[in-house]
C-alpha cells in the first residue's frame, strides 16, 4: 500500500503556476524521482533562503496519482511565513523542496469503494480533490458526496470544475457560504450544521468513510457533528490544517 | 477558544524519519483508557518538541523532541503495525 | 545542499545581531506553543504552592497572590524552535519575594503546572532577581493560550523553562528533570551557549 524507502526531501521546480482565487494558486511541480501518491496524501515542502534559512510547511497534493504531476494548491494566510511567498512570489523556475508522499490514514483510493462522504473547510479541499479527481479518472461510480463550506464564490477553490464533474461522473456536491453566498442563491449559507450533513447523506446505516479536512475547529465541529448523528468514530477521518487552515 | 493542536497527519513526515513504515496508520492501544486509535487520528501539540495525545482520552501518546540531527521519541502504550517487506527480505 | 527558493526571506525582523543569542531569529508575532490543550482553571479555586524541601509549605490564593507586591518589567525572551522576541513587558511577584523567608537547603526546583507540564531549575536560577512569576503581559492580563492567570517566567534560560499555567514549585535536594528534557532537551538550556539538545 504504502512505498517502501525512507521519505527524502527531494528537489521541486515549478512547473506552471495556476490562480485559482484571488488569494490562491496552484503549483504544477517537477519532481524528478517521485514515487506517485494515493489520493489525500500531503507533502512537507521547505523553503531556503539565501542564508540558510529555513522554513517548513505541509501542503496537500491536489492533483490525482493518475495526473503523473504533483500539484499542491496553496492559500495564503494572513501575515503567514510561506503561503505569502508561494502564492505572491514564486514563479515558473523557482525551487524549493518537498517530502513526501506523507500520510496513509488521510488517503483513499477507488479499489476501497464506497460510499465516501467529503467534508471540506476551505483549502481543506485540496486532498479531498484528488480523491475527486482520482476518482474520475478511474472512471469509477462509488458512491461520493462533497459539502464544501467557503467564505463567498470569490474564495471558492475549483468550482467550475466541480460543477462539471457533478453530471459527468455522478457525484453529489452542495456548498455553504459562511460569508456571502452569490446573489439569488438558494442553496446552503452559514456555517455546516447537522441538517446539511444529513441531506448531502448517506445516514450512518451505509457506513461511509468520512474524510473531513480544514482548519482546526472546523474539522473537531464537523466531526462531532457526524458522530452525533450515529457515524461510526473510526470511519471518520480528519485532517487538521491547524488554527490558521495551513 | 480552540485548541492549536492538529494531528498525526500532520507530523507525519516527523514519524516517517523514526518509524519504516508509514506511521498515520498504525495502530496504539493507549495505556490510560484501552482505547485504539490510529496515529493519524491522534491529537498533535506543537511546544519544544511534538506531542501526540490519544484523542479519546487526551493522554500523551507519544512525545518527540526535534532537534537539528536528532529525534528522541518516547513511545507509550501499545503499537501495532505492519511493516511491507522488500521483494528480496526472504523467510 | 538545498536548493535556494529564489526571494524567499521568511517573516523575519531586522536587528541588532548581539541582541539575538546563536541561531536564533527574530519574530514579530508571539507564537503559542504547548504541550496539550490550554487548561482552564477556576480563579476562584486556584493555588500557587511552594513545597518540598522546607520547613512550611506556603500556599497562595490567587487574591492573596495579587496582593504580593508584584514588579513590571522588560526582558528579552528565546524559543528553542529558535524565534526570540525583544523588549517584552511583564508584571510579575519575583521568586525572591515568594520564597522571602523560606529556609531550605535544597538546590533544585521543579515547576509543577496545570496540564501536568513540569520543568526542572537550580534554585539559584530562579533567585537574585532572575525569575517571576508573571499574571500580566503588555499591561494586560496573561491570556490562557500564553500561560493565564500565572506562569514561571525565566528569560535567561530557553522559554520551555518558563512554565505556563504553574501551580507548584517543589524545592528539592536532588534534580529530576521534567517534560522536555527527559526527552532531549538540554537539562540547563542557556541560549547564550546554545544549549538546545541533551549532548549540547
Amino acid at each position: 500500500m504504502t512505498p517502501r524507502g525512507p521519505l527524502v526531501w527531494r528537489t521541486a521546480t515549478i512547473g506552471a503556476v495556476k490562480e485559482e482565487t484571488p488569494h490562491a494558486r496552484t503549483l504544477s511541480l517537477e519532481v524528478p524521482g517521485w514515487p506517485g501518491h494515493r489520493a489525500g496524501q500531503h507533502v512537507d515542502l521547505r523553503l531556503t533562503a539565501e542564508d540558510g534559512y529555513q522554513a517548513q510547511r505541509s501542503y496537500s497534493i491536489s492533483s490525482a496519482p493518475e495526473a503523473g504531476s504533483v500539484e499542491v494548491t496553496v492559500e495564503l494566510v494572513d501575515d503567514g511565513e510561506v503561503s505569502p511567498y508561494l502564492v505572491e512570489d514564486a514563479r515558473p523556475g523557482d525551487q524549493f523542496e518537498v517530502r513526501g508522499p506523507i500520510g496513509g490514514h488521510f488517503s483513499w483510493s477507488v479499489d476501497e469503494g464506497g460510499p465516501v462522504v467529503l467534508v471540506a473547510g476551505g483549502s481543506g479541499l485540496a486532498p479531498l480533490m484528488s480523491m475527486l479527481r482520482h476518482r474520475a479518472a478511474r472512471a469509477s461510480q462509488a458512491d461520493a458526496r462533497l459539502l464544501v463550506s467557503a467564505r463567498s464564490p470569490r474564495d471558492a477553490l475549483y468550482r467550475d470544475e466541480l460543477e462539471e464533474l457533478e453530471p459527468r461522473a455522478g457525484l453529489l456536491v452542495a456548498w455553504t457560504f459562511t460569508r456571502e453566498p452569490p446573489p439569488g442563491w438558494l442553496g446552503f449559507a452559514g456555517r455546516v450544521d447537522a441538517e446539511m450533513l444529513t441531506a448531502v447523506g448517506p445516514g450512518p446505516q451505509a457506513r461511509p468513510r468520512c474524510f473531513v479536512c480544514g482548519p482546526t475547529p472546523f474539522v473537531e465541529h464537523v466531526a462531532n457533528l457526524l458522530v452525533d448523528a450515529g457515524h461510526d468514530p473510526h470511519l471518520i477521518h480528519a485532517e487538521r490544517f491547524g488554527p490558521t487552515g495551513g | 477558544m480552540t485548541d492549536m493542536h492538529t494531528d498525526g497527519n500532520g507530523v507525519a513526515g516527523l514519524l516517517a524519519e523514526v518509524l519504516a513504515t508509514e506511521a498515520t496508520v498504525v495502530r496504539r492501544t493507549c495505556q490510560s483508557c484501552g482505547d485504539v486509535q490510529a496515529l493519524g487520528a491522534h491529537r498533535a501539540y506543537h511546544g519544544a518538541g511534538v506531542v501526540l495525545r490519544c484523542p479519546s482520552c487526551g493522554d500523551v501518546a507519544v512525545r518527540i523532541g526535534v532537534h537539528a540531527h536528532r529525534l528522541t521519541v518516547e513511545w507509550r502504550g501499545t503499537l501495532l503495525m505492519e511493516v511491507e517487506r522488500a521483494e528480496d527480505a526472504g523467510a | 545542499m538545498a536548493p535556494i527558493s529564489r526571494g524567499f526571506r521568511g517573516r523575519r525582523s531586522d536587528v541588532d545581531p548581539g541582541r539575538l543569542p546563536p541561531g536564533q531569529y527574530l519574530t514579530p508575532d508571539f507564537p503559542v506553543l504547548s504541550a496539550g490543550p490550554t487548561p482552564r482553571t477556576d480563579l476562584a479555586t486556584w493555588t500557587l504552592t511552594i513545597d518540598g524541601a522546607v520547613d512550611e509549605p506556603r500556599t497562595w490564593s490567587w487574591d492573596e497572590f495579587l496582593a504580593l507586591p508584584s514588579e513590571t518589567f522588560t526582558v528579552d525572551i528565546h524559543c528553542v524552535t529558535k524565534w526570540s522576541k525583544l523588549d517584552t513587558t511583564w508584571t510579575g511577584v519575583s521568586l525572591d519575594a515568594l520564597l522571602d523567608g523560606v529556609e531550605t537547603e535544597a538546590e533544585f526546583v521543579v515547576a509543577w503546572c496545570d496540564g501536568d507540564y513540569t520543568t526542572n531549575l537550580p534554585l539559584e536560577d530562579v533567585t537574585g532577581g532572575r525569575a517571576w512569576v508573571a499574571h500580566t503581559y503588555d499591561g494586560e492580563p496573561l491570556e490562557a493560550e500564553h500561560g493565564g492567570p500565572a506562569r514561571l517566567l525565566v528569560p535567561h534560560l530557553y522559554f520551555w523553562k518558563s512554565a505556563k499555567w504553574l501551580r507548584r514549585l517543589t524545592l528539592r535536594p536532588d534534580d529530576e528533570p521534567g517534560f522536555w528534557e527527559s526527552v532531549g532537551y538540554h537539562n540547563y538550556g542557556d541560549p547564550w551557549r546554545e544549549q538546545r539538545y541533551w549532548s549540547d
